[in-house]
């Protein structure tokens, strides 16, 4: 994939949970860590409130990429979602790369409140990653490009 | 047991469950108004139990129907539908206690479209089932097909097809075939992911969105479907590749941990539509994941509703 | 009205020749599915099937259109009403032509014209492909049609020997098939082919009396019977939207990444939204109302509201229900009936 659009910056979605890694975004402004602007936060309770739905609808809107992510299992304020989002983003990842969408559109992490080191890093890490794949368009349907 | 003795054994049941007044309505087949096609039909008296008939045209699943019949129902079920009618107790959809479950052990269901293509468009006046050959009598023509031929894709790699829930069973179990096959998924997992695309966008396109696929599932049974919701609208109704697309991811999803691959959707679908490889690729996932196969057990909870601390996080970029 | 002939093996380099001036829409097989598509050489189409599983009335009224869109930025809307290029739908049996006439009395009845419909119609030439074999779940003399009826159509290609002979029917015919190197048939061509539409009808079940089974369907809406005769449908869109006759649409505004568009998109009766009202109120809450209203509404409403029935007998509903619900038997169960 050739990466070398003009101008073009990546627009990536990251949802993430209230309570550990949007507290690690945080974190990490407040630490003053430089992280790419590519992303845009959509803070959810839990992340098992995040529907494969959310996922879709992004990438159908012109997202580039879309990052997930929630506290590490056993930390959940809500004791069990994450293990839920867990199984659910397992499969869902799974089933948009059987049906050929670009490996490393879509990625799921762990986050902690203290972790802003290690949320610059995720976000450095992705959005590279989808820097070199280009925009996105498999989902974006015809009557909606340009 | 031949067709013959099983639309007979059926029909027998049927009338004693109706007689005495164990069910108000016996959900079962008669014979269509086509060859090779076998329609639903619901009985409320012992003298219609006659018409009830069993075939290798049988492919609707039935289960579908529960719900339209609150009160004491029989119905007549092969494998799959009886693990749609396990999935259905499970959530509380169907009261076990007011179902007469008729299993049929099943050999598999055949797809008439198949046999038609086979026959050139001549037309068919008889079908006869022997064992594992299918006698086709027609318009100056008779020819012997292999019933192995013309098995719908899902019946070619069931694992279930004797019921896994029954009152009354017709006839003998019938041989199983081996247990979770799910070459068909990682074949088309070794072709690239262009490929892969190409090969999904090119059935996407195919479909209509007359929604007979979800319309068939026994499990679809959502009052208001995703698909019709506009506030907030998450897919485009019109027929256009990528909506179509995330329709059928979405249902799929929706599905994981439930579709018990009966192929009554792909069976419903007008244009053929490989809706299958979404739920075989999820369905071989929560096998190999989560150690789970739908409809198989009640008292087993659903994937998706469950969990395990120690679930694979293989998928995760960063721990 | 005259005949011409062409050899099954010239077909291809007469749509090539056709390609140069018009989009060709043709059957074509993909993946084993017989559909109609526009094709890009005369090779890819095929005139040796059935049917299609779909109708060609997408080429009218396509099951999504862009009727109005707009983008951020600009000042006005565009409205998709421009003139549209010539199109031919080439092999389309004589049921699918016809159903073009009924579709004409909807959307372009002299009182209101369509403008979508209108201007794809005035851009349409037919030529059909006449019946010489039927189908099980063919109808077509029960609704006025016919193997071999030239209703709707400008010209119809119909098999003798290695060849077709061409009907050529209207002015519109005259221009596709004239010049074009095909020869003349030959004398008594005419009488041959109608002897021939006597024999193919004499396959299919003999028509019904459609006037007396609208009487008995007018007095029959509140008849129990319907219950039972459709206690078996999905409610799915496989009937009217494989129907070349149905035309319900929905008007569905949607907007995506600084675009928005206002799109016709099919609709089914048979979909439990269909008649939802805002209040939460569904008049026709069950498969029951809903069958029956298709039921009505084809043989009975249409013909009060266009006189034709809104049915062209392709069969199309009876092969592809995915449960069987045969139409022609629930009209068979009207039959002779007084009502109630």
């Amino acid at each position: 994939m050739d990466s070398s659009h003009d101008g073009w910056e990546p627009r990536i979605i990251a949802f993430l949970c209230n309570w550990c890694s949007y507290a690690g975004a945080d974190l990490a402004g407040v630490g003053r860590l430089q992280y790419p602007a590519s992303i845009r936060i959509i803070r959810v309770p839990c992340s098992g409130r995040i529907s494969p739905f959310f996922i879709l609808s992004a990438f159908r809107k012109g997202a580039d990429g879309v990052l997930v992510s929630g506290c590490h299992p056993g930390d959940c304020h809500y004791i069990s979602g994450n293990y839920s989002a867990r199984r659910k983003f397992a499969l869902l990842k799974g089933l948009l790369e059987h049906v050929g969408l670009e490996e490393g559109r879509v990625h799921f992490t762990w986050i902690s409140a203290s972790e802003g080191g290690k949320f610059a890093d995720v976000i450095g890490r992705v959005t590279e990653t989808v820097r070199g794949l280009g925009p996105a368009n498999q989902l974006v349907g015809k009557q909606w490009r340009a | 047991m031949n067709p013959t003795d099983c639309s007979n054994r059926i029909a027998e049941e049927a009338g004693r469950l109706l007689t005495e007044g164990t069910v108000d309505v016996v959900i079962g087949f008669e014979k269509g108004s086509l060859p090779m096609r076998s329609t639903p039909c619901f009985v409320r008296t012992p003298q219609d139990s006659g018409k009830l008939v069993w075939n290798s045209f049988c492919s609707s699943n039935l289960s579908r129907y529960l719900k339209q019949f609150p009160g004491k129902v029989g119905i007549v079920a092969k494998g799959c539908d009886t693990r749609a009618l396990v999935e259905l107790i499970k959530e509380k959809q169907v009261n076990r206690e007011s179902l007469v479950v008729i299993g049929v052990p099943c050999r598999g269901m055949i797809d008439g479209a198949g046999v038609l293509e086979r026959c050139d468009g001549k037309r068919v006046s008889d079908v006869e089932e022997r064992d594992d050959e299918l006698v086709i009598t027609g318009d100056s023509f008779r020819i012997t097909l292999a019933r192995g031929d013309f098995l719908h894709p899902a019946c070619r790699v069931c694992f279930t097809g004797n019921p896994v829930l029954f009152d009354v069973l017709i006839g003998e179990k019938v041989q199983e075939q081996a247990r979770d096959c799910y070459h068909d998924v990682s074949d088309f997992e070794s072709r690239s992911p262009g490929d892969r695309w190409a090969y999904i966008m090119s059935e996407m396109d195919r479909c209509i969105r007359c929604y007979a696929c979800r319309n068939a599932c026994p499990l679809c049974y959502c009052g208001e479907c995703f698909a019709d919701a506009t506030r907030p609208q998450w897919v485009g109704r019109g027929a256009t590749g990528t909506d179509t697309l995330a329709f059928h991811v979405m249902r799929s999803m929706h599905l994981a941990g439930r579709c018990v691959e009966c192929g009554a959707c792909r069976a419903a679908c007008p244009t053929k539509v490989d809706i299958r490889t979404l739920n075989r690729k999820i369905s071989s996932d929560i096998a190999r994941l989560f150690d789970y196969r739908p409809g198989l057990r009640i008292d087993q909870p659903a994937p998706l509703s469950s969990f395990k601390p120690d679930d694979s996080e293989e998928f995760i970029l960063e721990r | 009205m005259y005949y011409k002939t062409i050899k099954k093996n010239e077909v291809g380099r007469f749509l090539d020749g056709l390609l140069a001036e018009y989009t060709v829409v043709a059957p074509v097989r993909k993946n084993g599915v017989v559909g109609f598509d526009a094709i890009q050489s005369g090779e890819e189409a095929i005139l040796d099937f059935s049917n299609t599983t779909a109708s060609p009335k997408g080429v009218l009224m396509p099951q999504l259109e862009t009727l109005l869109s707009a983008r951020a930025g600009e000042e006005e809307a565009v409205e998709h009403t421009g003139m549209r290029k010539p199109v031919v739908l080439f092999g389309a049996r004589p049921c699918d032509a016809r159903a073009f006439m009924f579709l004409d009395r909807v959307f372009n009845d002299g009182i209101a014209r369509d403008v979508y419909y209108g201007n794809r119609r005035d851009a349409l030439l037919i030529v059909s492909l006449g019946c010489t074999r039927t189908r099980d779940t063919c109808f077509c003399t029960t609704t006025g049609g016919g193997p071999l009826s030239t209703q709707g159509s400008d010209a119809m290609l119909v098999e003798q020997g290695d060849g077709y002979t061409v009907h050529v029917i209207t002015a519109g015919g005259a221009e596709l098939m004239n010049s074009r190197g095909l020869s003349d048939a030959h004398e008594g061509v005419g009488e041959e082919i109608r002897k021939l539409a006597l024999q193919i009808t004499a396959e299919i079940d003999p028509p019904v009396d459609l006037s007396e089974l609208k009487t008995s369907l007018d007095n029959s809406f509140d008849t129990a019977a319907w219950q039972t005769l459709t206690e078996k449908c999905l409610s799915c869109g496989v009937c009217t939207y494989l129907c070349p006759t149905c035309h319900c649409f929905d008007i569905a505004d949607e907007d995506n990444i600084g675009v928005k568009v206002r799109n016709r998109i099919w609709d089914s009766c048979q979909f439990p939204g269909f008649t939802m009202q805002a209040s939460g109120f569904n008049p026709r809450p069950t498969y029951r109302e809903r069958h029956r209203q298709r039921i009505m509404h084809k043989f009975s409403y249409c013909d009060d509201n266009h006189h034709m029935t809104g049915c062209v007998g392709c069969g199309r509903c009876v092969l592809e229900c995915p449960v069987n619900l045969d139409i022609r038997r629930v009209l068979g169960s009207f039959r002779g009936r007084n009502g109630g």
